[in-house]
């Protein structure tokens, strides 16, 4: 890297060792150790943290985590490649526009989105509360919160602006001459969808998954809004037992999430060396 | 007499934002089997344009295209006898060389590649031939399932990609990734993944522009040797006229998606109908004279013969003659005396820019006078080429003059 930039990081590089790498290279050490809240005194070396791993609420919060991220991410791929691709064909002057207007949402307050959308879902909520003022009726909504769809849906509305982008940057990259160069070679319109809009795109589909199921794995406020304690994903696990000051239970999850992360954005990187689907 | 197998029939293109602009402005055109023929202009004339309503990618606005006597227009590219090899190439990057070139002929309902490898009865005797090659006794060999037939089809299209990757020269690269091949290459894979398709007519839209002059001119002679040895037509693209004057059988010369000139090579260099055609077709001086009498014709203050050319008498003409065709003599022999204002080695020749009058003119010629000397000049009456005066003679004399390069 050239000097004056590598002088410009510094910065950045010293708070990422002190925010970063410190605590995790803390957790990793507190894996391995038993004590009582962050008392130094009465610590203890040992193995048995990982006996947690064999819980059955862990597994289940595991489970949970996998099961409603790759749920959230398929249901994201189908919706994000529509929406995406609707965006590609069409003929507005400024579809940059467009895309800001589906990400705008993102830059509202995560806990405020989940909330209002968490009161929709309840049965009595402010939808009927005002209707059966009006009206003088008696209509509820289906009680939603705390159901398996209240969670996958919560994670779907936060986080497929994440697979628009990649997949929209990944499309508007092909040639349309390589389009044409389909039909001339006989290849119908559905041929050429699947075997090379939909392949040439899949650099941008790789990317937005992981974009989207990342934070799905990991994230604690939405399962805790959304499933209103009925539905507990690993992040809850881990907050849980951070607030109960279980630091080396917490830290050996915390590591094991952060295993995924960083295997993670090493297949991106594998995928999308450019970094060119993200923006 | 040469059979025409396609037709533009006063074909003319605009866009939506600008409909009173064509971008291809009445075209008609004539195409004979196994021509090569060269759509010539600069860039931005229309020649991609035309190319893609030949291709079916664009409808005409109006007019017609005309392919074997059928008329094409609402007919979609897949269904078209035509391939095209695009100006940079448009080749999958997510599949290998071999992918590429298989592509088309893998898409194609089955029974269209039966009809494309001879029909059902070639087929099944090609299954015959092969179990009895496996040794299995000839009274028991069943009729071909269409499992069986599937596979020789599919057996079939592995071969006509390799027949057509070994005859671009490029075998043995068959699993490469289309990011691993040169600029070159890329082309050639392009030509093999249309020429696979047998298609009659293949369209070539400045496949050589991305290459260097050395590759370039290998590609020039082998393409044209790969036209005459697949016997089908070529209508190929370019804004370098030499690349046209060498490859072409005949050259239409386009200009603001107006046909300009269509005719031979020869023709066209010797015959330009207009300045345009002139100043683009390689370099050439351009004069204003008047035509005396039948063979006689005055320009740059002195008299001289002509041959072959009907005007008006007394009408005023474009005077053409290339660079090469002035003769350099001695002083009092000349016709015409200016003076050198520059004087450049070209390799073979001299490039010399002299002054007649308010006139520059350029020749070519192996002397070498210094700048401020006195030339004189004589020209043999067969490389005088009279143009008619045209109207808007100063826009499209200025355009060919940036077209130089
Ligand atoms: N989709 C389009 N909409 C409007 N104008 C276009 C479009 N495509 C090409 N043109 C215009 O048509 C003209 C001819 O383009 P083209 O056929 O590509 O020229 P060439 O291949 O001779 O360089 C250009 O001026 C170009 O700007
Ligand atoms: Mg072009």
């Amino acid at each position: 890297m050239n000097n004056k930039f590598g002088r410009l990081a510094k910065p950045y590089i010293i708070w990422l060792y002190i925010f970063a790498v410190a605590p995790a290279i803390v957790m990793s050490f507190l894996i391995f150790t038993d004590m009582e809240g962050l008392d130094l005194a009465n610590l203890k070396m040992t193995l048995d943290n990982f006996s947690q791993l064999g819980e059955k609420s862990t597994l289940i919060a595991f489970k949970n985590s996998f099961l409603l991220s790759v749920i959230t991410t398929a249901i994201s791929i189908v919706l994000g490649y529509l929406v995406a691709y609707k965006l590609f064909r069409s003929n507005f002057k400024n579809k940059f526009l467009i895309l800001v207007i589906l990400i705008l949402p993102m830059w509202s307050n995560i806990l405020l989105r989940t909330e209002a959308l968490a009161n929709i879902m309840e049965s009595n909520n402010i939808v009927t509360t005002f209707l059966n003022k009006i009206f003088n009726s008696n209509i509820t909504f289906p009680q939603l919160r705390g159901t398996y769809f209240s969670v996958v849906f919560g994670l779907v509305v936060t986080y497929v602006p994440f697979m628009i982008m990649p997949i929209y940057n990944s499309l508007e990259k092909i040639d349309r001459s390589v389009e044409e160069a389909a039909l001339d070679l006989g290849l119908t319109e559905m041929q050429k969808f699947w075997k090379v809009i939909l392949p040439m795109s899949s650099k941008g589909i790789i990317t937005g998954s992981i974009m989207v199921f990342l934070p799905s794995l990991s994230g604690f406020a939405i399962p805790k809004i959304l499933g209103s304690g009925n539905i507990v994903m690993i992040g809850n696990v881990i907050e849980e037992l951070f607030n109960n000051m279980n630091y080396n239970i917490g830290s050996l999850l915390a590591m094991i999430i952060l295993v995924v992360i960083l295997f993670s954005i090493t297949i991106v990187n594998k995928v999308d060396k450019e970094g060119e689907m993200l923006l | 007499m040469k059979k025409v197998i396609i037709e533009l029939k006063n074909v003319s293109l605009s866009y939506d934002d600008e409909p009173d602009v064509p971008i291809v402005d009445n075209i008609s055109l004539q195409i004979y089997e196994n021509e090569f023929i060269t759509l010539l202009g600069p860039s931005g004339c229309g020649k991609t344009t035309t190319l893609r309503i030949i291709a079916g990618f664009q409808k005409p606005t109006q007019g017609q295209v005309i392919i074997d006597g059928k008329i094409f227009n609402d007919i979609p590219p897949y269904a078209r006898p035509i391939n095209t090899v695009f100006q940079r190439y448009a080749l999958f990057p997510h599949l290998n060389v071999l992918g590429n070139v298989k592509i088309g002929l893998k898409n194609r309902p089955t029974s269209y590649l039966i009809d494309f490898f001879g029909g059902r009865d070639k087929i099944e005797e090609l299954i015959k031939q092969d179990k009895i090659n496996k040794g299995v006794a000839e009274d028991k060999i069943k009729k071909a399932s269409y499992f069986e037939i599937n596979k020789k089809v599919n057996q079939l299209i592995d071969e006509a990609a390799y027949n057509a990757l070994k005859l671009v020269k490029l075998d043995g690269f068959e699993n490469r990734k289309i990011e691993q091949m040169s600029g070159g290459q890329q082309q050639r894979v392009a030509i093999a993944r249309a020429i696979i398709n047998r298609p009659k007519i293949l369209l070539l839209d400045e496949p050589l522009a991305a290459l260097d002059l050395k590759l370039r001119q290998n590609m020039q002679y082998e393409l044209k040797e790969m036209q005459r040895a697949l016997g089908i037509t070529f209508i190929f693209v370019t804004h370098d006229q030499e690349e046209a004057m060498t490859m072409s059988d005949r050259i239409v010369v386009m200009n603001n998606g107006i046909i300009q000139q269509l005719g031979t090579p020869e023709d066209i260099y010797n015959e330009p109908v207009n300045g345009f055609v002139a100043n683009f077709i390689g370099e050439t001086n351009i004069m204003r004279g008047k035509y005396l009498y039948e063979n006689h014709i005055s320009f740059l203050g002195a008299e001289f013969d002509c041959l072959g050319y009907k005007f008006e008498d007394g009408e005023d003409v474009d005077v053409v003659i290339r660079p090469e065709d002035w003769d350099v003599v001695p002083l009092e022999n000349a016709k015409l005396i200016g003076e050198v204002t520059s004087c450049i080695f070209k390799g073979v020749h001299y490039e010399i820019c002299a002054m007649f009058g308010e006139q520059e003119i350029m020749i070519h010629a192996y002397e070498t006078p210094k700048v401020g000397d006195k030339i004189g000049l004589k020209v043999d009456p067969y490389e005088i080429h009279l143009m008619k005066v045209a109207r808007e003679e100063p826009v499209s004399d200025q355009e060919g003059q940036d077209n130089l390069e």
